[in-house]
């Protein structure tokens, strides 16, 4: 019933144009006062909440990354009070650095924040085996490479210039609330600009609270969300002379076989001005240096001559936390747990995240006026799952067929030889829709996926033997 | 020598001083880089023992070892030792040269066949740095498919086929003994055609022993990235 008014209202509004793909963002503009009459079959949820008087409602985002940015300017814009506190402003982030097409579209990123535009990629398989990806696309699309610090900063500034107050500080702790509306308490230590100082304790109250402080978030365990499995990504940049670097101008490869992962990929990533040659694993986490070392000969003529000039390691969640929300505290991004399989994909959906849980805390509080309830934050949770889900099920599926094995790897590899494949892949990558495609193309996808998964797998039936 | 037992001594983990520990490690090595390669590469090798049973530590602090330049390990020297490259006279520029393979006329598939998984094999055991100069170009999807099927497919099917024969054979006689029913109207019966089907699934999907648990595990394996996506609406249910 809430769906059907929401639609008839949508309908007399005259919706902007860049607001066309993003349908959400409609909502969150404050509506004329003639419209009440839908706007309150729209907001039964926040009906029994009670409305706040002399001041707005007051949001904390703890984490000032991509979805703390994201969230804070969609909140500063709706008219609520906000502020997100970041604990180091200048953080370079360990990070493939990776965003897709529909990103730049979505967030209004200026084209200056990419280092590098990758339209070609190359997949190796274990025997060596080279393919080329990328054939498929379009002149105005690519795989946008960014240094994490300048895209950090410009989203924070960003919110800052929607009215939101930044905050050089450590989130410690939050007190919970003992009444339904009263407010939390949170704790944390302020930074005053000198190096080396503890801060200053501060506390403060605000009415809900939004955790983007990233994979090891502290938010978290203040609400027992409970642990998930992570990967550890280890990563060398390499300075590479330049004729080397010409040949990563516009592309990045990535590397698979047992040597390089036992569960997930090597990379060569081209960043500003070095390459970041990297592995990662879930499972055999002791190795991962071992596994380093098999990506590097594995790319070694390549990056022959390079010097290492930095090594970075972090942790990547491998699926949502057990629990994403507690009464008014939400998880978003890293914190949350919302990174890809296969792919370990996070910026993008860690600033949508932040940006679709804004909007449900701006619509449940109709623009700050009223206090806002569990159930306003679980229709992002539930608009966040009917969105992607598509999208982390079939990653999760072609993480578990085709990384599974050698054999699996090399089938992979074959595979992605295919046009059709392509274009699928980096359709569904770069907007991030899950396309279904010709349904001749797809039978003649499956049969050539199982000719190349029997025959890889014949193969090494064939090398256990010798 | 005693440079290497110095070394050795300080890979011992002591978790609390990781960090102080890691930063020992990389100073000493352009030290070792002016012996034999030899004991550069078994410095990498005890770096990684060292650091691997601290790296837990070192992800839950996030931590980043910056690596200044004239510290960094060149690229070229850790490896040097992993040179051997795999060679066969059929292989030529990144594929097998069908035409050495031929057989009274006609290609031999089954010494391709052959010939690859001895290069994967090989390659397995040590992996070689892949190069644009050198690409490997092969496909095993140039292999007709009826060599791949009288090569894989018939034996395991003429085993099927033997298992699923003597199992029928002997049911239809179990069931004739028990029941008086005979074969052709045991096949008019319901009962009787769901056992064949699951007879017939049996010996498809059941071939070794171990299949058993391995089914088990995939059946929970689909559903186990839902349960995780769902874990967080238990929550609403409960209240």
């Amino acid at each position: 019933m809430a769906s059907v008014a929401l639609k008839f209202f949508v309908g007399l509004r005259q919706s902007s144009p860049e607001n066309h793909r993003s349908s959400v963002t409609v909502i969150s503009k404050s509506l004329p006062s003639n419209q009440l009459h839908y706007r309150r079959l729209n907001v039964i949820a926040g009906k029994s909440s009670p409305k706040i008087t002399g001041r707005n409602l007051r949001v904390a985002v703890i984490g000032g990354g991509p979805a703390g940015g994201a969230a804070a300017e969609t909140l500063a814009k709706g008219g609520i009070e906000t502020i997100l506190i970041e604990r180091k402003m200048d953080n370079a982030k360990p990070c493939g650095g990776a965003i897709p097409l529909c990103m730049v579209g979505e967030f209004d990123l200026p084209l200056d924040i990419i280092d590098r535009r990758v339209t070609k990629m190359k997949m190796i398989s274990p025997s060596n085996v080279a393919v080329d990806i990328g054939r498929t696309l379009k002149p105005h699309e690519y795989i946008g490479m960014v240094r994490r610090e300048i895209l950090d900063a410009y989203l924070r500034e960003r919110a800052a210039g929607a009215g939101a107050t930044i905050i050089n500080g450590l989130f410690v702790k939050m007190d919970k609330p003992t009444d339904k509306f009263a407010p939390y308490v949170i704790h944390y230590n302020e930074y005053d600009g000198k190096a080396g100082s503890a801060g200053k304790k501060v506390m403060m109250e605000v009415d809900a609270i939004i955790g983007a402080d990233g994979a090891n978030s502290r938010v978290a365990k203040s609400i027992d969300a409970g642990d998930y499995e992570y990967a550890i990504a280890f990563q060398e940049r390499i300075k590479i002379p330049d004729d080397k670097m010409q040949y990563y101008e516009d592309l990045a490869e990535m590397y698979v076989g047992d040597d390089v992962s036992p569960d997930f990929y090597g990379w060569v990533f081209p960043k500003c001005d070095h390459v970041a040659v990297g592995t990662g694993t879930v499972t055999h986490k002791p190795d991962i240096k071992k596994f380093q070392l098999a990506t590097r000969l594995r790319a070694r003529d390549k990056i022959l001559g390079g010097k290492i000039i930095r090594v970075e390691a972090h942790p990547i969640p491998e699926h949502p936390r057990p629990r994403r929300l507690s009464n008014r505290v939400a998880l978003v991004g890293d914190a949350a747990g919302y990174v890809t399989k296969c792919s370990g994909e996070g910026i993008y959906f860690a600033a949508k995240s932040g940006r679709m849980c804004a909007e449900a805390i701006v619509e449940g509080s109709e623009n700050g006026t009223r206090m806002v309830e569990e159930s306003d934050l679980r229709s992002y949770l539930k608009k966040w799952d009917k969105t992607y889900w598509p999208t982390y099920k079939v990653l999760d599926i072609l993480q578990k067929v085709f990384y599974r094995s050698n054999p699996a790897r090399e089938a992979f590899v074959e595979m992605c030889a295919d046009e059709y494949v392509q274009k699928m892949t980096f359709d569904s990558y770069l907007y991030k829709t899950v396309v279904p495609g010709s349904p001749l193309e797809d039978l003649k996808l499956a049969v050539n996926t199982i000719g190349s998964l029997v025959r890889a797998n014949a193969l090494r039936k064939e090398m256990a033997k010798i | 020598m005693s440079s290497s037992m110095a070394f050795f001594s300080s890979t011992t983990p002591h978790l609390p001083s990781f960090s102080s520990s890691s930063k020992t490690h990389f100073p000493i090595n352009p030290f070792l880089s002016l012996k034999t390669q030899r004991h550069l590469f078994v410095s990498v090798r005890a770096t990684e023992n060292g650091s691997g049973a601290a790296i837990a530590l070192e992800v839950k602090k996030d931590s980043e070892v910056a690596e200044e330049g004239s510290n960094g390990v060149p690229v070229a020297a850790a490896v040097e030792e992993l040179g051997v490259k795999f060679e066969d006279p059929k292989w030529v520029s990144g594929t097998w040269d069908l035409k050495q393979f031929q057989k009274g006329g006609a290609t031999d598939w089954d010494a391709v066949i052959d010939a690859e998984v001895k290069r994967r094999k090989w390659l397995e055991d040590n992996p070689e740095s892949s190069n644009n100069d050198f690409p490997v170009v092969f496909y095993t999807s140039i292999i007709p498919w009826w060599a791949w099927m009288k090569r894989f497919h018939l034996p395991e099917a003429e085993l099927l086929n033997g298992r699923a024969a003597m199992v029928g054979f002997f049911m239809a006689y179990f069931v004739d003994s028990l029941t008086g029913v005979g074969l052709v109207d045991q096949m008019g019966n319901f009962f009787c055609k769901t056992l064949l089907f699951v007879a017939v699934a049996g010996v498809l999907f059941i071939r070794k022993n171990e299949d058993i648990d391995t089914l088990k595990k995939l059946i929970d394996e689909t559903t186990f990235y839902d349960k995780q996506w769902q874990a967080t609406w238990q929550d609403e249910k409960k209240e």
